[in-house]
């Protein structure tokens, strides 16, 4: 069994955001990491190899981004790693990382692709569900249970309506939620030997794509400023009676 | 340059976060030129009349493998719909569904596709703001000529537009698409509230309550504000609560007109998950938590004792 998991590096979640003046950039704190969806697909690559055989590969797209990623993987315990590799990558929109990753993809084929539900940077939930459609594979999100079958994998998965249980034949693409794998801790043998890795890399024009246009962005703001709390205190019946005085003629969400 | 609307169903109507996009789709309209168009597929176009005035145009899309839902015939029935009309638009209300169909809708037809947005203007050209960097930032885009789908968090806007004055209302027949996913058991979740990410007031509680008992006085406040329940992941990991109501980072996102929060330190995992909820009321017994710096109302106190005066006092003015 062939499982590839597509891996984001992305800032830390503690990494220092700031809007330049004007608002024309943003400019992020270089402490990275691998994103915490993508460290579950990763585990859950892992079990499904330890349980099926095979091998598990960690794939990244970026401009100059990503080594990080899969050096992560490799730590944990993946078999191998590839990156694509392009300055046209940076500041592309998720389509075009699709498009690079579903390329790779076809190009090493694969029973089954896993990705994270979302990134921690931007948690838009693109890329997953898009290099399926690429790939023409099967698809289900958000899943939190994994068992392989032959050809097929059972899954499960919450909705805004409830729990299912669902079968998709193989090969499928997979994105992780939490609870799926609760992911290991790298032994610092691993870490080392990581460190040193160099995945091999190819470009877009390797794959046979274009270089994409840039997301055009218009600009960038700060999170908006509350104004400062207004603290109560008290005797709680005669703090409630004025904070629901206040949410309806002063703030008027009730 | 017409806008088009994903409309889900609920309860007999459509979805709340369905009509605030309609609302805004006509404010925008109205500015931009161009047509509204409403589209409701399968199962939910049952109460496609109640989309009268909503919009110009409504297209329901109907096939008999469309209902009930399944991903793969709704991507290749919207897929064909929106190929043949070339929208420059197409919004979505977040949730599991536009989650699963507007990336394979966008891989299909090679559209732009932006996803957790929370505002769309018109200056000229259409301008959706999104956070970034887990919400630390907000990125304004300029979308391009081609389509664009976005999808945007529940309560991103208001839904008071004025009704268009005619809407005319068409059929599409799908074509047969398999589905390649099969359904083998299905849970639906027993719960008389509002999903938690839909809710415009929500209620949350953390490790400061505790014991697990204590979450029913979030319910109890949550019932009487006709909101939902979230706990943060602290009360998850202690094995309380579910993690479908979890709110923060590696939860749910919510962006609720009121959040009111329990004993809940403030971490940045959970403020990420709150931080654009128009009103924040936290209660707390530390008044040095960090959680007081995200909110608009703070209680220095017990939550086991705010809580329920709070419920009191919400149930005394509304009734
Ligand atoms: C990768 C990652 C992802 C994470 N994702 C999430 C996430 O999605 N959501 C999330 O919530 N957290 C998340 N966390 C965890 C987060 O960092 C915090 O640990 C967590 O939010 C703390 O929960 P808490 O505030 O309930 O508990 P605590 O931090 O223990 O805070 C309890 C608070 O209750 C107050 N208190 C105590 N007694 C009372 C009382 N009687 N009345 C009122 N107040 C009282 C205390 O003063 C304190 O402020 C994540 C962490 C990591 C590393
Ligand atoms: N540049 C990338 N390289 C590899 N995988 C990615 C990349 N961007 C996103 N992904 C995968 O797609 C998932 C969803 O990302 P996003 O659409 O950015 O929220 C991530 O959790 C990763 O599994």
């Amino acid at each position: 069994m062939k499982i590839a998991v597509l891996v984001k590096e992305v800032p830390d979640l503690e990494a220092l955001v700031k809007v330049a003046e004007g608002g024309a950039s943003v400019e992020v704190e270089k402490k990275r990491c691998l994103s915490f969806f993508d460290e579950i697909a990763v585990e859950a690559a892992l079990r499904a190899k330890a349980a099926r055989g095979g091998s598990v590969v960690a794939i990244s797209a970026g401009a100059g981004t990503g080594v990080e990623a899969v050096r992560r993987a490799l730590a944990m315990g993946a078999d191998g790693a590839l990156l694509v590799d392009d300055p046209a990558l940076g500041g592309a929109d998720s389509l075009a990382v699709a498009r690079a990753l579903a390329a790779l993809c076809r190009r090493e084929g694969f029973d089954l692709v896993l990705a994270g539900r979302q990134a921690t940077d931007d948690e838009a939930g693109l890329i997953g569900p898009m290099v399926a459609e690429l790939l023409g594979l099967p698809c289900v999100i958000g899943v939190t249970a994994l068992e392989l079958e032959d050809g097929a994998a059972r899954v499960s998965r919450e909705t805004d309506r409830g729990t299912e249980v669902l079968r998709t034949p193989l090969p499928a693409l997979l994105t992780a939620e939490k609870g799926l794998a609760e992911p290991r801790v790298p032994q610092v043998m691993g870490l080392m030997k990581a460190m040193r890795a160099q995945p091999p890399k190819v470009t877009l024009a390797e794959l046979g794509l274009e270089a994409p246009a840039p997301t055009p962005v218009a600009g960038y703001r700060g999170p908006a400023k509350r104004p400062p709390v207004k603290l109560l205190e008290g005797e709680p019946a005669t703090v409630a009676a004025e904070l629901v005085k206040s949410l309806r003629e002063e703030a008027r969400v009730l | 340059m017409s806008i088009w609307v994903l409309c889900e169903a609920r309860a007999g109507g459509y979805r709340p976060a369905t009509l605030e996009l309609l609302s805004q789709a006509r404010r925008l309209a109205a500015a931009a030129g161009g047509p509204v168009v409403a589209v409701a597929v399968g199962d939910d176009a049952g109460a496609a009349q109640a989309l009268e005035g909503a919009a110009h145009r409504v297209v329901t899309v109907q096939g008999g493998h469309l209902s009930p839902y399944a991903a793969d015939p709704w991507v290749g029935a919207l897929g064909d719909v929106l190929a043949a009309e070339a929208p420059r638009l197409v919004l979505f209300g977040e949730g599991t569904r536009s989650r699963e169909l507007l990336p394979r809708l966008a891989a299909r037809l090679g559209a732009a596709a932006f996803t957790n947005a929370l505002g769309l203007e018109w200056d000229g050209g259409f301008l959706l703001t999104r956070p970034v960097y887990g919400g630390k930032a907000y990125q304004t885009i300029r979308c391009g000529e081609g389509t664009c789908l976005a999808a945007f968090r529940p309560n991103s806007f208001d839904g008071g537009a004025a009704p268009v004055p005619e809407t005319a209302f068409g059929e599409v027949q799908a074509a047969a698409v398999p589905n390649r996913v099969e359904v083998l058991e299905q849970l639906p979740r027993e719960s008389r509230r509002v999903p938690l990410t839909e809710a415009s007031q929500v209620v949350t509680g953390g490790r400061g309550l505790r014991a697990p008992e204590n979450l029913a006085l979030l319910e109890d406040l949550a019932d009487a504000l006709g909101g939902a329940v979230g706990v943060s992941r602290a009360v998850v990991d202690a094995g309380w609560a579910d993690h479908a109501i979890q709110v923060g980072k590696s939860g749910k996102t919510v962006s609720p007109a009121l959040y009111v929060v329990a004993g809940v330190s403030g971490a940045v995992h959970h403020t990420m998950g709150m931080d654009t909820a128009k009103v924040v009321v936290a209660i707390n017994t530390d008044p040095k938590a960090p959680i007081f710096a995200y909110a608009d109302y703070g209680v220095v106190g017990d939550a086991l004792q705010v809580l329920p005066a709070l419920t009191a006092a919400v149930r005394k003015t509304a009734g």
